[in-house]
């Protein structure tokens, strides 16, 4: 008895809300067995589950952790799928971030988080880890001409470093091709005017919605 | 030039419009909490405005404001800068707070590094005209004497007491002064500081002190008078010093009356602190800690003239200060340590003291092993909705039962805040009674019937849930995101525990004790630790509460140069983990946050 591809696309999106690893592999091998198409399995099943797990986070009902591991679930599910998208769907421009936490920090717990909602929103992430040199925001946004930088630091000592960036941007020439979005425990909207950044997001499902909005995208 | 006026305060400020309004009431002494240090995120800087106008209300204000908040005048004194004449009233006054004094002790034997001794000069005569130097230098059987002893002290004969440092004389004093010996022990906490005068004769406490860090008004936490040196290179060094090194001397003042003696006669001061008070102290540059590789300026004790950062007690006061390990295991730590004797000990030990910071020591045969867990501030009382540092108005304990819920306030006064050990208590409350899951959730309140107890005190703030701990007026709440503070302080502070357990290959069942230190953990009963799993269920029975063994640890020094000797070899000895730097730490963080063992 078959299932059918609708059945399946609902269970991927479950076992992502449900942090359930072991079985979205399980059905995203059932799902590519039956020949259904990996850019649905995606778009339908496990990004609507990693969307539905963060709105479940807005609403409080799920913690920082619990989605980390809802996009444990997504992500394995994913490296599944990926070499079945037909060549056009993977070769798709998307806009380009560059991501991390600044220079002499090292916290990175909400800097993941950010990361994977806007991977989950359709952006190409680049991830610079923790402690990050200050330059190499700037250098790796040139070099793969990002539309978008976002920094990250829990510490009100470090926070200094995205003033940094802001002016490199500038020097280099190219604050004005980069939106420069900021965030994370002291940081506020306060902060980030002082700067001269481009937004302030308290968390990461905000910062989906403000990315989306400085680059204009519905 | 415009000014500021303040309900039932006489004087008005006058400013120059360029700075926001905490800025300028700080700088006029007047008293504002600003745990965040004025960057617009805590949302404790409240001020009313009574008269006059401010700039309109800015989004940050309504977030973090309540609505009756803002339509009775209350604006975040940060996030405006007055241009006009203005009248506000100020919210909060500066509260009694409680500030562990005490705690354990092992015995030890009494051998100061001040000591005294009595000497006959002989008189010059006519026919004799020695010099006093030549004189005493008989006497004690010294070549010279160190021009500076000639300067300081006053050249008199007959009967006279020399004071010595370990060897070295450092003072002269006229007669028989062997009975007045005293000396001091300080603890300086980021947020208390606590001393007391000590008796080196007998080794007895004549009097203790406390007062809140002075430092408070550049920050509540280390970061932020990181931070604040940072923004304000220019001096920020000097009055960081000058304002510990004010209140030290303040507290001299104190303890000399109350004890009634005179503050020429202290002779050694020993400081314990934690790193970054101990670079503030002596003015040195604390940036590095505040970064990764968060390495400090220095780590060893160091023994100095206590004169030379401006303490006011006798010309040849000595200062001494307790060695640290790292940038966040500092000399309060390595004290502790010390005080339980952590080194000498068989069988495993974990040595744990609570707050902002929670560090962890854990001895096994006497080998020690030590990571410092950022567990916030939540554990405070602060970056909680309803927070407040303990004191008066604060709740302390929650009871909840089907005949409602039982607040325990300090003071007993009508509650306006919850403070750390209130909101552990309530959060264990919750989990117990079950409106919060293991996961930290709130139940859905459909989950719940109308007629059940629990159903009126969870409420809904839009789509979040949140607890009714105490109905309007003054309505205090739980927050789905005050419990998930306290959760990210638990996980922190589990995580290490674990971690370190793991580093050392020890499983839980073979530990024998463990030792909870520091101010805050004296207020937390056993039920509440592992009721809400800061600590695993397992050690329940073994917990020990030995008190402000920083203080403890600073008081032997001073009374034993052997058990400085022996800190410094501890802290030479203590390994230190860097919890962020080690495998696997997120996922073992990830799995701590929730509510069971």
């Amino acid at each position: 008895m078959s299932v059918s591809k609708e059945e399946l696309i609902k269970r991927l999106s479950d076992g992502v809300v449900n942090m359930e690893e072991e079985d979205v592999i399980e059905v995203v091998n059932e799902y590519l067995e039956a020949g259904y198409p990996a850019f649905d399995a995606i778009m339908e099943g496990l990004v609507d589950g990693m969307n539905r797990a963060s709105q479940l986070y807005e609403e409080e009902e799920y913690f920082v952790t619990d989605v980390l591991l809802c996009s444990d679930a997504m992500y394995e599910g994913l490296s599944v799928l990926r070499p079945h998208l037909p060549a056009s769907e993977a070769e798709k421009v998307k806009p380009k971030g560059i991501i991390g936490v600044v220079e002499g920090d090292t916290h990175d717990i909400g800097k993941n988080l950010v990361k994977i909602m806007l991977e989950t929103a359709g952006f190409d992430m680049v991830d610079l880890g923790r402690d990050v040199p200050l330059q190499s925001f700037v250098d790796k946004a040139k070099e793969e001409n990002a539309s978008f930088v976002c920094m990250s630091t829990l510490m009100t000592t470090t926070m200094g470093g995205m003033k940094t960036v802001v002016e490199l941007l500038r020097e280099a020439g190219i604050r004005e091709q980069v939106k420069v979005v900021i965030g994370g425990g002291p940081i506020s909207k306060k902060y980030a005017d002082t700067i001269g950044a481009d937004g302030y997001s308290p968390n990461a499902v905000e910062a989906v919605k403000l990315v989306k909005n400085l680059l204009d995208i519905a | 030039m415009p000014k500021i006026f303040i309900k039932n305060k006489k004087e008005a400020i006058e400013y120059i419009p360029d700075r926001d309004l905490l800025q300028l009431l700080l700088e006029n002494d007047i008293f504002v909490d600003n745990p965040c240090n004025g960057k617009g995120l805590c949302g404790k800087c409240k001020i009313r405005l009574l008269e006059g106008n401010l700039p309109a209300i800015s989004a940050t204000e309504e977030r973090l404001l309540k609505k009756e908040e803002i339509s009775s005048g209350i604006r975040l004194s940060c996030l405006v800068v007055p241009q006009e004449d203005i009248t506000i009233e100020i919210l909060q006054k500066e509260r009694k707070h409680e500030i562990l004094t005490k705690g354990y002790i092992p015995e030890f034997d009494f051998h100061p590094a001040i000591s005294k001794e009595i000497y006959e000069i002989e008189k010059p005569t006519l026919e004799n005209q020695k010099a006093f130097e030549d004189a005493l230098c008989n006497a004690l059987g010294i070549e010279e004497l160190d021009w500076q002893l000639l300067q300081k002290n006053e050249v008199t004969y007959g009967q006279i007491t020399g004071v010595f440092h370990g060897e070295e004389l450092i003072g002269i004093e006229a007669g028989d002064t062997t009975d007045t010996l005293y000396g001091m022990a300080i603890d300086i906490g980021t947020t208390t500081v606590v001393a007391a005068l000590v008796n080196m004769k007998t080794g007895e406490e004549l009097a203790t002190a406390s007062i809140i860090n002075p430092q408070k008004r550049y920050g509540l936490d280390v970061l932020t008078r990181i931070t604040y040196g940072l923004e304000n290179p220019k001096d920020a060094k000097e009055k960081l010093q000058h304002a510990i090194v004010n209140a030290i001397n303040q507290m001299i003042g104190e303890l000399c009356s109350k004890a009634k003696i005179d503050r020429n006669n202290i002779y050694e001061i020993v400081v314990a602190a934690n790193c970054t008070m101990m670079h503030f102290l002596l003015g040195i540059d604390a940036t590095s800690i505040g970064k990764s590789p968060y390495a400090p300026a220095f780590v060893k004790a160091k023994n100095i003239s206590a004169m030379d950062i401006g303490i006011k007690a006798a010309a040849a006061t000595r200062l001494y200060c307790l060695p640290s390990v790292s940038a966040y295991i500092g000399a309060d730590i390595v004290a502790g340590a010390y005080v339980c004797q952590l080194h000498k000990k068989e069988g495993n030990h974990l040595f744990i003291d609570i707050g902002t910071n929670g560090e962890i020591v854990l001895s096994s045969d006497g080998r020690l092993l030590s990571c410092s867990c950022a567990a916030g501030p939540a554990l405070e009382g602060m970056n909680i909705s309803s927070g407040m540092r303990a004191a008066e108005g604060a709740i302390e304990d929650v009871k909840i039962s089907d005949d409602g819920i039982e607040l325990k306030v300090i003071g007993n006064l009508e509650p306006i805040g919850i403070c750390g050990s209130g909101i552990l208590a309530a959060v264990k409350e919750l989990l117990r009674i079950g409106l919060v899951k293991k996961d930290g959730g709130f139940i859905k309140k459909e989950k719940l019937e109308e007629s059940d107890y629990r159903y009126d005190m969870l409420q809904l703030d839009g789509i979040k849930r949140e607890f009714v701990l105490k109905k309007s007026p003054g309505e205090l709440l739980i927050t789905q995101g005050d419990v998930r503070q306290v959760q990210l302080a638990k996980g922190a502070i589990l995580s290490g525990f674990y971690a370190l357990l793991k580093q050392a290959n020890i499983q839980m069942n073979q530990l024998h004790q463990v030792m909870i230190a520091g101010q805050f953990g004296a207020h937390l009963p056993a039920e509440s630790l592992v009721g809400i799993g800061i600590l695993p269920q397992e050690v329940e029975d073994k917990l020990v509460y030995v008190g402000n063994s920083s203080k403890t640890g600073a008081y032997m020094a001073l009374m034993s140069t052997e058990v400085k000797k022996e800190i410094e070899e501890l802290a030479k000895q203590m390994g230190y983990m860097e919890l962020g730097a080690s495998e696997g730490y997120e996922r073992l963080f990830t799995r701590c946050l929730l509510f069971s063992n």
